[in-house]
């Protein structure tokens, strides 16, 4: 290390490049190898010219090594094995019909996860009963949100993923086009594990990949995945599997990858820290990389970096490595500079920045290129890709000028080439496969499986977004826990506090692998295999900014052991920390995964869906009918196939007891009917619009449950948008967290806490749902909540004193409030409160105090990150979502320019919205009968996007039976089980989905809630079936509350 | 002995005492309550531009050479008197984006060195008086910025150092597109108001004139409006009398006129920026009322959000 006095001293980039032409220019011709260069992963042309051209010149014997702390070589190496060269799969989930998973999240951990859930989303929302839905198998062994949103589910440790991979293989056989000793090798290692596996399932599994109900070949549209925790051999299975299924150059098309690439990060840092221990290399080069904190514990890097006498070293923020360089440069974040880029697809786009650097920083190119002894205008990141795509043939056609200035506008320099798909070569497989061997985990030594989180490989530790950000599955911000199963958490002794504990603990754990060991947080959770243990890579940082300081536990020290996979261990043993501190503080939004019977979220299955999708009233006689749809004041009322399944079917409607001041008139819709829902009771009455709606249009929102995966892109576009603080991991134990998008996860299945189908888990997303008749109004000293012509429930924020009323008030509990100055006085360090957090005694973690010499800069910096056009609140002000109202009216005085008379359809977008990969949320003007839209099968459809989807049968007021009236409606959940592996009890749901459980019902103990024949679904007498005989007899409150019914009621 | 005193009179000193606070109180109370302006910062008058930070900003060391002659601090240093009113200039030859923009901008200094460069309009009287140095000055920081840039450029890296450090041991500011003159914002709605959006309301026909007030005769503008929210209300409630054709908005004098004529009710309607309105201004309202989109908001959210 060199001296703290020498190492502070301020220096000058004119300084380095000084420097750097003294130092490598004695360097250059260098024959011993003294240089070497970790950089990122990142496939860059400019950057792959710079190395080849300049830097192999100048250094030919220097090592070089594209290195990314969570990617192994096993996929590539599986690539290798079964097509004879490593490639990389792409994939079109939008073709396929069937999908299975093993042990892939390709919906939220995956390089392509956006295209990825938006083709898985295209098939998994049906409009009408005919729609066609794709299925999903996923045998896992984390609970990831691709394992949410499946129709069938297993859990298993990552050895015994590979047993399930060879099953299917071996059940699909020769018949389906495997070779033969692929699936010899395939029974072989499953007769050889000794794993116990679900005949039927898989079974089902292989008829389904192989045929449809109808019997007609599904050659092609079919997909099945192989994730990066499993080894090399079974991702050669999975693509030996996937060709003879015809999917390849279908549902996935495969491209090759450099040798570099293909040899993975890992193996060339072990080759740098072997050389470092030599003593060999004296200059050592990390661009935006940080190998002192995420290599693998036996490289000891960080130790071994030190024998380099240069250390030089380029980060965006403070990072171990940078700690122990000798030069620390800043770079240039991706918005502020010029580059090149290749998506997985391989089509290359070009990075333009949005701003000049703010603190003088230079990117991974430019620090290159003065490496590389380039000055002037040759190091000039801008000059630098253009020189790459001069040189480069067949980009410019004619002018270079002009294709160079027609891709910066396209944002792409060269379209991805549709290579000619390789040919499987099952001798290569089979022998990978004869070398395998399947260990089963046991309580001795367990199974360990790495997974990302919201702060990806680290580098995002020191963003407080990220970290407030809650982790789908477990709800947990500011830390990673280390999940493991009820009964394995139980045999050890490592069960975290029950969650009516003030501060909910953790117990401590040490995990050993190969003698390397780190300390972690256990966590038991439900969908967890049993001697596994699901670690979060990216936390438990040592040299961060403010943020990211103390937040979790390193994970890196045991992941990649000797070179090996990085995504999954094997051989793991657990220890309860016995002394010192032994047990953790974890903050969590959402505890609670049960809706205690209550149909908040709905689902149905698929063939329910087909009989009743289209009439939810179908097959009832006359009389039936009329009854069903008639409320208990015998008013008609349309329920349609949601409203049915859940409280409206069984509540008594609302009497009004004042004049609605939206429509002036006590005589309105049923809540709950499809006049309700939109208007298909006022387009029958020939006015262009709904008269006793207000003049303005009418704003609302739908939410898919059924597209949304849970990944939580909407949560960090709501706070980008509208100025949401963070508020840190004390603040979010006491339930302070200012997210206006939260997205609720709630677990269902028979069994939580056993076998390996346990438990399904559905996400909903809850905003503020702009009520008609918001509670929230009503109690308001100031009129700070009222509402406006459009339908919006406004927040006026220089009116609220903040009693808190309305957030009491409002059943949704989507109002948060500023106990501190949250937003504004953060880096002032004196912000009021501060001593009441002192008092209370917790460490200074998230604090974010700045020192005094920063804070005007932070501040001013602060501002730039800040939304102009939404009020930054101060303290004892509530806010909540305002449906992006600062964007309806841009748009308004933009169509008022424009002479239009209203704002089209999708002339806007929220920023939820905009973000949500799934499309899963639509809005607009809930008034609009007049736009068209084609359909797919030829003509046209009339009336907004929202309308048509609130008009939806799958569409539902949240707590409807409340009489808000709900602005944003949600969309039922879908699946689409196999019927094979169906339950008689879900069979017989699919004929009566009404009946009592009404699909939502989550509680444990009845599942996907069918009773069948408690009372068949023609007899539907809703006069006295709103009365639950079973809760009758079971829960007292209930018991109570039936009391007072029949003297309101008159029964 | 008879009282000199009655009875009563016990009471007289605290009877005078509560007459005398009370009538203090409302005194004070109506005073204070009357004669406080509506928003406070109505009147505010500031001198164009900051004189402090003009002189922070100096380009050239020689001093007093750049300093308008200014006796004190109330000498106009920008009049729009002269420009607007005796010269003429349309608003928006200054204030250029105020039709596509929400904020109407203040010019960069190329717009004033268009007309105030050495050797263009009235330049002896200027040379004279120093009056419009401080433009120059603005902007040739960015002349010399040009100079070395175009010497980089051209390769020429030493040269364009060695000028570098000229300019710098002579105090002189090297500034891209020239140095920003320290005008002061006089208009300013709270933090809590969103963005005014000039075009929507410039493209409604509402004249600068009646929010900005008799600009053309201001030497030093200040704030004639009180740009209260009752104030705004009082518009949106009732337009018709603000309203002008599109074309006039910038008409000032045409405007104040019409103002004059009518007794500042109705200005005009010959050609109404919605069609079809009726003389006098009367059923605006109505004609509005059919089209959704152009009713004036009078709710929250059009404003505080």
């Amino acid at each position: 290390m060199p001296s703290e006095a020498e190492r502070d001293k301020p220096r000058s980039w004119d300084d380095f490049a000084a420097w750097c032409g003294v130092h490598f220019t004695a360097r250059q011709g260098d024959a011993s190898g003294s240089v070497a260069f970790v950089v990122d992963a990142r496939r860059s042309p400019t950057r792959d010219r710079l190395l080849s051209d300049v830097i192999r010149k100048k250094f030919p014997k220097a090592l070089w090594v594209a290195y990314d702390p969570t990617a192994g070589s096993e996929s590539a190496e599986g690539a290798r094995l079964a097509f004879g060269k490593p490639m990389r799969d792409v994939l079109d989930v939008s073709k396929a019909d069937v999908i299975v998973s093993f042990d892939r999240d390709f919906l939220l951990d995956d390089a392509g996860f956006v295209s990825n859930t938006r083709g898985f989303a295209s098939k998994r929302a049906p409009k009408s009963a005919a729609d066609p839905m794709n299925r999903l198998y996923v045998v896992e062994s984390t609970f990831s949100t691709t394992g949410a949103k499946a129709d069938h589910r297993i859990k298993a440790a990552p050895t015994v993923v590979g047993a399930y991979v060879a099953a299917l293989a071996a059940k699909l056989g020769e018949a389906a086009g495997l070779s033969a000793e692929v699936v010899m090798g395939a029974q072989r290692l499953v007769s050889s594990s000794g794993v116990q596996i679900d005949d039927a399932f898989v079974s089902a599994m292989a008829e389904d990949l192989l045929r449809d109900e109808a019997k007609r070949s599904r050659k092609g549209a079919t997909l099945v995945l192989v994730g990066p925790s499993q080894p090399a051999a079974i991702h050669a299975l999975g693509h030996a599997i996937n060709a003879a299924l015809g999917n390849i150059g279908s549902t996935v098309r495969l491209r090759p990858m450099s040798a570099e690439e293909a040899g993975g990060g890992l193996a060339g840092l072990k080759r740098v820290a072997d050389a470092l221990n030599a003593g060999t290399i004296d200059t050592l080069v990390c661009v935006n990389v940080n190998p002192a904190y995420d290599a693998p514990g036996d490289l000891g890097f960080a130790g071994a970096m030190l024998k380099a006498a240069h250390r030089i070293s380029a980060a965006l923020d403070h990072t171990e490595t940078v700690e122990q360089s000798t030069w620390q440069l800043p770079l240039a974040h991706s918005l502020e500079s010029w580059g090149d880029l290749e998506s997985i697809e391989g089509a290359i786009s070009p990075v333009q920045p949005m701003i000049a650097p703010l603190y003088g920083a230079k990117s991974d190119l430019e620090v290159l290129a003065h490496i590389a002894g380039l000055s002037g205008a040759g190091a000039d990141g801008y000059e630098l890709v253009r020189a790459t795509w001069k040189a480069r043939s067949g980009f410019a056609k004619g002018d270079f000028e002009r294709s160079w200035r027609r891709a910066l506008n396209d944002g792409v320099f060269t379209a991805p080439e549709k290579g000619a798909q390789p040919t499987i070569q099952p001798e290569g497989v089979a022998g990978a496969l004869r070398t395998l061997k399947i260990t089963q985990p046991s309580a001795e030594a367990l199974d360990v499986v790495f997974v990302a989180g919201a702060v990806g490989d680290g580098s995002f530790c020191n963003n407080a977004w990220l970290q407030e950000l809650p982790d789908p599955m477990t709800k947990i911000v500011w830390d990673n826990v280390a999940l493991v199963s009820p009964a394995t958490a139980k045999e050890f002794g490592i069960e975290q506090d029950k969650d009516t504990a003030e501060v909910r603990h953790a117990r401590l754990i040490d995990v050993s692998v190969g003698g390397q060991t780190v300390r972690a947080a256990a966590w038991a959770a439900i969908g967890i295999p049993d001697n596994t243990i699901v670690m979060t890579y990216g936390y438990g940082r040592s040299h961060v900014g403010r943020v990211g300081a103390g937040c979790g536990h390193n994970v890196y020290p045991i992941s990649g052991l000797n070179a090996g996979n990085r995504r999954a261990a094997s051989g793991a043993k657990i220890a309860r920390v016995g002394s010192g501190e032994t047990r953790y503080p974890i903050s969590c939004t959402q505890s609670h995964g049960s809706m205690e019977g209550r149909a908040i979220v709905r689902e149905t299955d698929l063939p329910a869906w087909r009989k009743y999708g289209d009439d939810p009233f179908a097959g009832m006689t006359e009389e039936a009918r009329k009854r069903a749809q008639t409320d208990s004041y015998r008013q008609q009322r349309d329920l349609n196939y949601a409203e049915r399944l859940g409280e409206l079917a069984h509540t008594p409607a609302n009497a009004n007891a004042y004049i609605n001041p939206q429509r002036g008139t006590k005589t309105e819709a049923i809540a709950g009917s499809t006049a309700e829902h939109g208007s298909a009771a006022y387009r029958t009455d020939g006015k262009e619009r709904p008269v006793d709606f207000a003049r303005e249009q009418q704003w609302g929102m739908t939410i898919d449950m059924s597209s949304c995966t849970g990944c939580s892109a909407c949560v960090i576009a709501c706070q980008s948008e509208n100025n949401i603080p963070v508020v840190g991991k004390i603040e979010v134990n006491k339930h302070r967290e200012m997210h206006w998008i939260r997205i609720d996860r709630y677990y269902a299945g028979d069994n939580l806490s056993g076998g390996i189908t346990d438990a399904s888990v559905s996400f909903q997303p809850v905003v503020c749902v702009h009520c008609e008749n918001a509670p929230c109004e009503t109690v308001c000293p100031v009129n700070a909540t009222v509402h406006g012509p459009e339908g919006i429930n406004y927040m006026v924020y220089n009116r609220c004193i903040g009693t808190r009323y309305c957030a009491n008030n409002c059943p949704y509990k989507v109002r948060r409030f500023n106990f501190f100055d949250y937003g504004v006085k953060k880096f002032n360090g004196d912000y009021i409160g501060q001593e009441a957090m002192d008092a209370v005694g917790l460490d200074p973690k998230n604090k974010n105090l700045i020192p005094p010499r920063l804070r005007e800069r932070v501040d001013e910096v602060t501002k730039l990150g800040m939304n102009p056009n939404v009020t930054i609140r101060s303290r004892g002000v509530m806010e909540k979502c305002s449906y992006c109202i600062q964007r309806i009216n841009e748009a308004r005085i933009e169509v008022k320019l424009k002479k239009l008379d209203r704002i089209p359809d999708g002339f806007f977008q929220t920023a939820c919205q905009q973000t949500c990969p799934a499309d899963a949320i639509s809005f607009g003007d809930i008034t609009d009968t007049k736009t068209t839209y084609p359909l797919a099968g030829g003509g046209t459809r009339t009336g907004s996007q929202v309308l048509s989807l609130r008009e939806s049968q799958r569409s539902y007021m949240l707590l409807g039976y409340l009489n808000t009236r709900p602005r944003t409606t949600h969309l039922i959940v879908m699946r689409n089980p196999n019927p094979a592996l169906a339950s008689a009890e879900r069979k017989a749901s699919w004929e009566h989905p009404f009946d009592h459980g009404h699909g939502g019902d989550h509680s444990p103990g009845e599942g996907h809630g069918a009773k069948p024949g408690s009372h068949a679904g023609t007899d539907a007498g809703h006069e006295t079936n709103f009365i639950d005989r079973t809760k009758s007899t079971t829960d007292a409150g209930y018991r109570l509350s039936l009391g007072v019914l029949p003297t309101a009621l008159g029964v | 002995m008879s009282t000199i005193f009655p009875k009563w009179t016990n009471a007289l000193p605290t009877v005078l005492l509560g007459g005398v606070l009370s009538t203090l109180a409302v005194g004070v109370g109506g005073a204070w309550y009357y004669a406080t302006p509506k928003y406070w910062r109505s009147g505010y008058m500031p001198a164009q531009p900051h004189l402090d930070e003009l002189a922070e900003v100096r380009t050239v060391k020689v001093a007093g050479s750049n300093v308008p002659d200014i006796p004190g601090h109330t000498f106009p240093g920008f009049s729009h008197q002269i420009h607007a009113g005796k010269l003429g200039m349309d608003c928006r030859y200054c204030h250029s984006h105020v039709e596509e923009s929400a904020e109407a901008n203040i010019p960069s200094v190329s717009t004033c060195i268009g007309c105030h460069a050495e050797g263009h309009v009235n330049d002896e009287l200027y040379a004279k008086k120093n009056r419009v140095q401080f433009v120059r000055d603005a902007w040739e920081a960015g002349v010399r910025y040009d100079v070395i840039d175009a010497l980089k450029r051209g390769g020429k890296i030493d040269e364009a150092e060695a000028k570098a450090k000229e300019f710098a041991d002579a105090g002189l500011a090297v500034v891209k597109g020239g140095a920003s003159v320290p005008w002061r914002r006089v208009h300013k709605v709270p933090d809590y108001v969103r963005n005014f959006p000039h075009h929507a309301h410039v493209a409604a026909g509402v004249s600068c004139y009646s929010c900005h007030g008799n600009i053309m005769e201001m030497p030093v503008v200040y704030q004639a409006e009180s740009l209260s929210m009752a104030w705004c209300l009082e518009c949106h409630a009732n337009p018709e009398p603000h309203l002008v054709p599109p074309s006039k908005v910038t008409d000032l004098y045409w405007v104040r006129d019409q103002l004059k004529a009518n007794g500042n009710a109705a200005v005009t309607n010959t050609t109404d920026p919605l069609g079809a309105l009726t003389p006098g201004g009367k059923g605006l309202l109505e004609e509005l009322s059919k089209k959704p989109m152009h009713l004036l908001p009078q709710n929250c959210g059009a404003c505080h959000y």
